[in-house]
């Protein structure tokens, strides 16, 4: 459930509906119902606590896209969005890169396309050091690949 | 009234900046650094929050234009076909390089003996072998000693993990018969001089919050200021300063608050980088020196040069996690590192493997490129992809060509009123040839590692780090900036110890050579301290 409060939700009924019928346009959940849809993962609350700035961006799309929403067939939208990305190249970039920045961070996506660690520190990651044998050939043909001496 | 004088004033705290005046320290001169940036604080990069990887997009992006802060310079790429990446504060731009260490040859000093192709330097890889070592040992550099295709030499460090990555490269690269070998790495693999080391977070690009990655802000800067070097931030040098006699007196500058100061000085060393310091120099018109100060040449700003990049991406079945680990610091091969004239171009390149993107940036290239749709097949796409590639910068050596050049903006300027850097490139025939070459070999060296997809884009725009000739270094005055150390040949007390000295670039990322060229320059005034101006 969002953690905004109802009176500081930035958008209005419509517009939400609207939004969220975009976003699962965008990134409908996985088959496997391991991956959810981008409508279910909190963009409004991203969009206020981490990219506050680009709020009346995304209500000015909405209001160019016009009326979309999950009555419509998926087919209908997909073609709604493929029409609107081609009119407003730019600002359809700049969205899909917040909707994807955001869905990327949620949990339940990083759980299931095994990013465990990593950003954001301090966790890290643990990789395999490397087998240090495969140079055993470069080592072996040194002759050939000798820097060229000037001297 | 009288005007405070300093010993040294140092221009710029980056690569370059930091190492000689943590030289420069062991003379107890008095010694004062301006930076027109500011200290980063490590719990501010973009690694710290969950969209670190849309803040590496926007409030650290590498493209100062883009990124735009207050302590940044805005850059007029228009007429280049490279655009200038940096970043401005303690540290420069290894506070956003990926820390690729490796040095220049042996051979890169003597192009024009070897391939008469541009000048040779007036110093050559035995100088400043001694220095190299010196970097190595303060930045903290990881790597492997025996490399045939380098002379000797001892990385304090062992080496940052291949990881899957680099494995799957190396057995291509062995079935090729090419040669390959960890990257040296100015990144910690192990606890060293009071860091701990990296822990394979990934986006060494926008930053490191574990201070493992060696930029100078944790390496040569809290040991020079301990020496008593001070370090002025948020001090913007507008130009330099001359008295009657020909010498330098000092730079004015504007402060935190946009006031016009005047610094004093005995010596001025510039260490503002390819870019930033033809641009001062040229901002330094006086009557002796109409042109822009120390251009008797008329070489200042000119024989710009970066590096040519291709990068070259390939798909695999199996799974690399490729977005672990150090970006740009794997294994490289310099199988066409040296001239080999039947390739049809002179010089040659390295091929530098690097690592995986996180997931937003893999989505949003997939999407630029259209491997990874949006809408439906999203998910099936995605997951061929993330942590499923490999990639490979083909890095080759620019010639030096007069009119590659930085001049001042006629209309542009940065938020005090400076003319902003007018930056005119275009790619000589022969490094088009050089990278179309290194784009096939890379794609043949991705085949052979096992690739079931492979693409390829090149020479590539936002990949200008590496600012280099700009006033460059030589014997005789008439073709060259500086001197065989550094000094000005116009004004005997004008030093430049940053990249624009470069006769030539090389075909690696040349920081360690900068640094060593610092570390060298720094040493050698030491070593005339009683003479310096003779």
């Amino acid at each position: 459930m969002s953690n905004l409060i109802s009176t500081d939700q930035p958008f209005t009924l419509d517009e939400k509906e609207a939004l969220d019928a975009l976003l699962d346009t965008l990134v409908p959940a996985s088959d496997a119902g391991d991956k959810p849809s981008a409508a279910d993962v909190e963009f409004v609350q991203y969009l206020a606590q981490q990219d506050e700035l680009f709020i009346p961006e995304v209500k000015s799309l909405l209001a160019i896209l016009g009326h979309i929403s999950f009555d419509s067939e998926a087919e209908e939208r997909y073609e709604r969005v493929v029409a609107f990305s081609n009119s407003n190249p730019r600002a359809f970039r700049e969205l899909l890169s917040r909707v994807y920045d955001c869905y990327y961070q949620d949990d339940r996506v990083r759980r299931a396309i095994g990013v465990v660690s990593g950003s954001p520190f301090p966790q890290g990651n643990e990789i395999v050091s490397g087998d240090l044998s495969l140079l055993d050939p470069v080592i072996a043909e040194a002759d050939r690949h000798r820097y060229r001496d000037t001297k | 009234m009288d005007e405070d004088v300093v010993d040294v004033l140092i221009i710029g705290a980056g690569a370059s900046g930091a190492a000689a005046a943590w030289s420069l320290a062991d003379t107890r001169m008095r010694i004062v650094c301006l930076e027109q940036g500011d200290w980063t604080n490590p719990a501010d990069y973009p690694s710290n929050a969950a969209n670190w990887e849309n803040q590496s997009f926007g409030p650290y992006s590498i493209d100062p234009n883009v990124r735009a802060r207050e302590t940044d310079y805005p850059i007029n790429n228009d007429d280049s076909a490279v655009k200038v990446v940096n970043f401005n504060g303690v540290g420069g731009s290894t506070i956003l390089y990926a820390a690729h260490f490796p040095r220049l040859h042996p051979s890169d000093f003597q192009v024009k003996t070897l391939d008469a192709v541009a000048e040779d330097w007036p110093i050559d890889y035995a100088t400043l072998e001694p220095y190299f070592a010196l970097n190595d040992r303060v930045m903290g550099v990881s790597g492997l000693s025996g490399d045939p295709m380098n002379p000797a030499k001892q990385p304090p460090l062992p080496p940052l993990p291949m990881g899957l990555v680099g494995e799957a490269m190396a057995r291509g690269f062995n079935q090729l018969g090419w040669h390959w070998w960890p990257s040296d790495s100015a990144i910690i693999s192990q606890p060293y001089e009071g860091r701990d080391k990296c822990l394979n977070l990934g986006p060494c690009t926008s930053g490191c919050a574990q201070g493992g990655k060696s930029s100078t802000d944790v390496t040569y800067w809290p040991e020079a200021i301990r020496r008593g070097v001070e370090l002025r931030t948020r001090c913007r040098v507008r130009e330099i300063t001359m008295n009657d006699n020909g010498f330098a007196d000092g730079v004015i500058y504007y402060n935190a608050e946009g006031e016009e100061c005047h610094q004093r000085a005995e010596v001025v060393v510039m260490a503002a980088n390819g870019v930033g310091t033809p641009r001062i120099l040229l901002n330094s018109v006086s009557k002796q020196f109409p042109r822009g100060l120390a251009n008797s040449s008329g070489l200042v700003g000119k024989n710009l040069m970066f590096h040519p990049v291709g990068n070259v991406q390939g798909r695999f079945d199996e799974r690399l996690d490729s977005h672990k680990g150090p970006q740009g610091c794997c294994i490289l091969s310099k199988e066409f590192y040296e001239t080999d004239l039947s390739r049809g171009f002179v010089r040659g390149y390295n091929l530098q493997i690097t690592r995986g993107a996180g997931p937003m940036a893999t989505a949003m290239a997939g999407f630029a490129n259209g491997t990874i749709p949006w809408g439906a097949g999203h998910h099936e796409a995605f997951a061929k992809r993330f942590d499923h590639v490999a990639s490979i910068g083909v890095i080759g050596e620019d010639l030096p060509e007069e009119h590659n050049t930085v001049t001042l903006d006629p209309k542009l300027v940065d938020s005090d009123g400076i003319p902003a850097p007018k930056i005119t490139y275009r790619y000589s025939d022969n490094s088009l040839k050089m990278i179309a070459h290194g784009i096939a070999r890379a794609e043949e060296a991705m085949w052979a590692a096992g690739a079931v997809e492979v693409r390829s884009n090149g020479p590539a725009r936002l990949t200008g780090w590496h600012l280099l000739g700009t006033a460059r270094m030589g014997s005789d005055p008439g073709t060259s900036v500086v001197n065989h150390w550094g000094r000005s040949h116009d004004v005997k007390n004008l030093f430049i110890v940053d990249g624009s000295i470069f006769v030539t670039g090389g075909g690696v990322n040349p920081t360690s050579t900068i640094q060593a060229l610092a570390l060298y320059i720094a040493d050698t005034m030491k070593k005339n301290l009683a003479n310096l101006f003779d």
